[in-house]
């Protein structure tokens, strides 16, 4: 009895789980997405909803305004994350693992109570947040993902053999070259997933602007309002573009990060 | 009306309430699930502190005070179990947050006995024959427990020319709530109050960033149609030569308005509304009011009356003003479902008791306290706890009248019946153009003190919100379903929204595609630095 009892699992099996996961959650609403997005209101096939998006003045404004929020968004954390995460990998302090937890300690607090106290601190700055609605946003969303461009920032810098930057210096390049040359090629794979991880949710991130006061739509709201209002169609469509716009970025940083490790081992 | 919930006893209440229905009733074979869907916070959840009781005589209990302890959906269990209907009921209890929500959960195939849609949803569910009309033994007067058809104002339902039998929603949708659309404003914080008092302050450069509108295609349609339409509207509203019918039906046309011009007008008027307003606000307008980040805030009348209770609380005060060309009266009611109720007739009487139990006049009354909004319900209950929150004479015996100077005669006969008047301090009405005489001596103990006659009335405070006076009824229109032209609609507030190409600034665009281009010229120039400028050797290999 005890015998034929006995659990035998194959490792295959073990992925059965997660395959289920898979196909429950993730493909077949996208296959949802994909039947709304080409059909209309009656259930017939059409292209409508593609052209619609490309020929209307507002969506492309959407469309936009969310790369603009998301770009700049990015390039801020990239700029403020960068020295952090540089600095707490070389730093030769004991503790940093402390430190490295104070910048993700946020992380660990609900972040609507996050943006709720910010809307606070910037209502005393600014006096009326309002009158500012893109800079707030930007504010808000770099507050919001700055710990996701520290983490692979700090992951990829501190894997880097110290070693080479000791050689680089021996052979007589200065501290710019160095950086230019052997530590920044080097992180690029860390550039890279920080990048990824701030860019795409920052495009779609629509309650930061809802918290703080800016009725713009980007590409998160304008899909919820088309939704709001029954239009599957459209709001499938829009989630369909979005989708592909994200995965053309991922297919294109991929590109990026291989080519960066290639330069990187071309400098070895 | 003072209202301390914290949301975890709410919480823990919504929690609770099925767990003690089921303990209750799984013993029994024949009980009858009834699925109820009613907007969030809509309803009475129990749990009043011991100092909360309302000093009411309770007909319907015996106790001379009404008191909420447990909600009112484990009330309804317990007293419908009570009664020989000849099986039991379970109430299933779930909440919606708009009507849009609710209509999108029904065509997913949830199904539900009874909900409380909006007007214009109750118009689309008619029209789409979703509803089940209530039976005829519900609107019989003669039976003493149909407390809906008895104790409704016949300003609303159940009589010849009130507002439900002029849309031939009688018999169909049990009113529950109703009310108005205004500003709550901080009177200390605008320049005068006569420019809260129209819609056009939305667009008025003097606030700046400082009013906030709800996030709602229908509401903010409304303002827009009331800005665009303020001069047809005012000239209807001071026309002596039109019948009130007449006035009512040509603010009716303006304001249900949907042709592709007036669609275009309010696309326009409300870009500028998106400009000039602090946001467009799903859920913070009531606490921004109260921190003071903005100065008014066009809103649901029982939601005002809200923030005015919050605000009072704080020591701030702030009033509630209705627009002078019109508003926006609404209303929420039950109605039963086809999918839902399925032909029993077990499940109809249960859910057409529920209806009853909710429009108890003593239910009303928790009801109202609980959530602030106004019950259609006009029972003596009601009218005595108006009378209990706002009226200065509670006691005829009582000396507490002679401390006040100035006795306003609030007239609420319009919903109330006749003579129906509660005396109030002066100070919470603000009477525009109003004068003060001592003719008054209809009563002997308002006679010899100076009563407000004449003027209209567009501001006041709680009293005024719950129940705004006649005159401000006469101009209200109730807005109907969009009907086919709700995709345009719809796409209009999106494009609203949107950020259009267009109206990106010439040097705004100048100025990114200068960055690019500089970005890229640097990329290009570092990346083929070796093949530019050491011709060709790379690393000097």
């Amino acid at each position: 009895m005890t015998k034929a009892l006995k659990l035998r699992f194959n490792r295959k099996q073990l992925c059965i789980p997660y395959a289920a996961f898979l196909i429950l959650f993730v493909i077949c609403p996208l296959l949802v997405i994909i039947y709304y997005a080409f059909t209309n209101s009656t259930g017939q096939f059409t292209f409508d909803n593609l052209v619609q998006f490309f020929t209307n003045d507002n969506t492309l404004g959407t469309l936009l305004y969310s790369v603009a929020i998301a770009v700049v968004t990015t390039l801020i954390c990239l700029v403020i994350a960068y020295p952090v995460a540089y600095i707490l990998a070389r730093s030769k302090f004991k503790k940093k693992y402390v430190l490295l937890m104070l910048f993700v300690l946020p992380m660990w607090i609900n972040f609507t109570l996050r943006i709720t106290a910010l809307k606070e601190i910037l209502t005393a700055i600014e006096s009326n947040i309002a009158a500012y609605p893109f800079l707030n946003t930007v504010i808000g969303m770099t507050y919001d993902f700055m710990p996701f461009m520290i983490l692979p920032l700090y992951t990829s810098l501190s894997k880097l053999d110290k070693s080479l930057t000791e050689a680089a210096e021996d052979l007589g390049a200065n501290g710019f070259t160095v950086f230019m040359r052997v530590i920044l090629p080097l992180s690029v794979p860390g550039i890279i997933s920080g990048v990824t991880m701030v860019l795409l949710p920052s495009m779609t991130n629509y309650v930061v602007l809802d918290m703080l006061y800016n009725s713009t739509y980007i590409m998160g709201s304008l899909i919820g309002s088309y939704f709001a209002t029954y239009d599957w169609n459209n709001g499938s469509m829009i989630s369909l573009i979005l989708l592909i716009i994200i995965f053309i970025i991922t297919l294109a940083t991929n590109r990026f990060n291989d080519s960066g490790e290639a330069e990187g081992r071309t400098i070895l | 009306m003072k209202k301390i919930r914290i949301a975890a006893i709410a919480a823990a209440c919504l929690m609770a309430a099925p767990t003690i229905a089921l303990a209750g009733c799984a013993a029994k074979d024949d009980t009858v699930v009834l699925r109820v869907s009613n907007w969030e916070e809509y309803i009475d959840l129990g749990g009043w502190g011991d100092d909360e009781a309302i000093d009411i005589e309770n007909t319907y209990t015996g106790e001379d005070y009404i008191f909420g302890e447990n909600s009112v959906v484990d009330d309804f269990t317990e007293w419908f179990n009570s009664q020989n209907f000849g099986f039991d009921v379970r109430v299933e209890y779930s909440t919606f947050g708009t009507n849009e929500d609710l209509y999108n959960q029904l065509n997913l195939g949830d199904v539900y006995d009874l909900v409380c849609p909006s007007d214009y949803m109750i118009m689309k569910l008619l029209e789409e024959g979703e509803i089940q009309p209530f039976s005829e033994d519900f609107m019989d007067e003669d039976n003493e427990q149909n407390y809906y058809i008895n104790n409704v104002s016949s300003y609303i339902d159940g009589a010849e020319g009130s507002i439900f039998d002029d849309y031939g929603w009688s018999g169909i949708a049990a009113c529950y709530m109703w009310g108005t659309t205004g500003f709550a404003f901080n009177p200390e914080l605008v320049d005068d109050n006569s420019d809260v008092a129209a819609c056009h302050i939305l667009t008025n450069s003097d606030y700046f960033k400082s009013v906030t509108v709800k996030d709602n295609v229908r509401d903010a349609y409304f303002a827009a149609l009331s800005i665009l339409f303020e001069d047809e509207l005012n000239a209807i509203n001071a026309d002596s030569g039109m019948s009130e019918a007449e006035k009512a039906e040509a603010r009716s046309a303006l304001l249900n308005n949907t042709d592709a011009e007036t669609i275009a007008a309010a696309e326009d008027i409300l870009k500028d509304i998106k400009e000039n307003v602090y946001s467009f606000e799903t859920d913070s307008g009531k606490t921004d009011m109260v921190t003071g980040k903005v100065i008014a805030n066009y809103q649901w009348s029982g939601d005002a009356v809200y923030i005015l209770d919050q605000a009072d609380e704080d020591d701030t005060e702030l009033w509630y003003s209705i627009p002078e060309e019109c508003t926006n009266l609404w209303f929420d009611g039950w109605v039963m479902l086809k999918d839902g109720i399925d032909g029993s007739e077990q499940k109809q009487i249960a859910a057409e008791a529920f209806v009853n139990f909710l429009s108890r006049p003593d239910i009303a009354v928790r009801n109202m306290y609980y959530i602030g909004y106004t019950s259609s319900i006009a029972a003596d209950e009601v009218f005595n706890y108006f009378d209990w929150c706002y009226g200065v004479v509670t006691d005829e015996e009582s000396e507490d009248f002679y401390e006040f100077e100035n006795i306003y005669v609030y007239d609420v006969s319009y919903f109330f019946g006749e003579d129906s008047y509660i005396y109030i301090d002066m100070d919470t009405v603000a009477a525009e153009g109003a004068t003060l005489t001592h003719e008054y001596d209809d009563d002997e103990y308002v006679a010899g003190y100076p009563v407000y006659s004449g003027g209209t009335i567009s501001i006041g405070r709680q009293a005024f919100g719950q129940y705004p006076t006649g005159d401000v009824i006469a101009r209200s229109v109730v807005m109907e379903d969009f009907g086919d032209d709700l995709s345009e609609i719809n796409q209009m507030w999106i494009n609203v929204r949107c950020l259009d190409v267009a109206d990106i600034p010439v040097t705004t665009v100048v100025i990114v595609a200068a960055v690019i281009v500089v970005a890229a010229v640097a990329i290009v120039l570092y990346r083929f630095r070796y093949t530019i400028f050491y011709s060709g050797k790379k690393r000097g290999k």
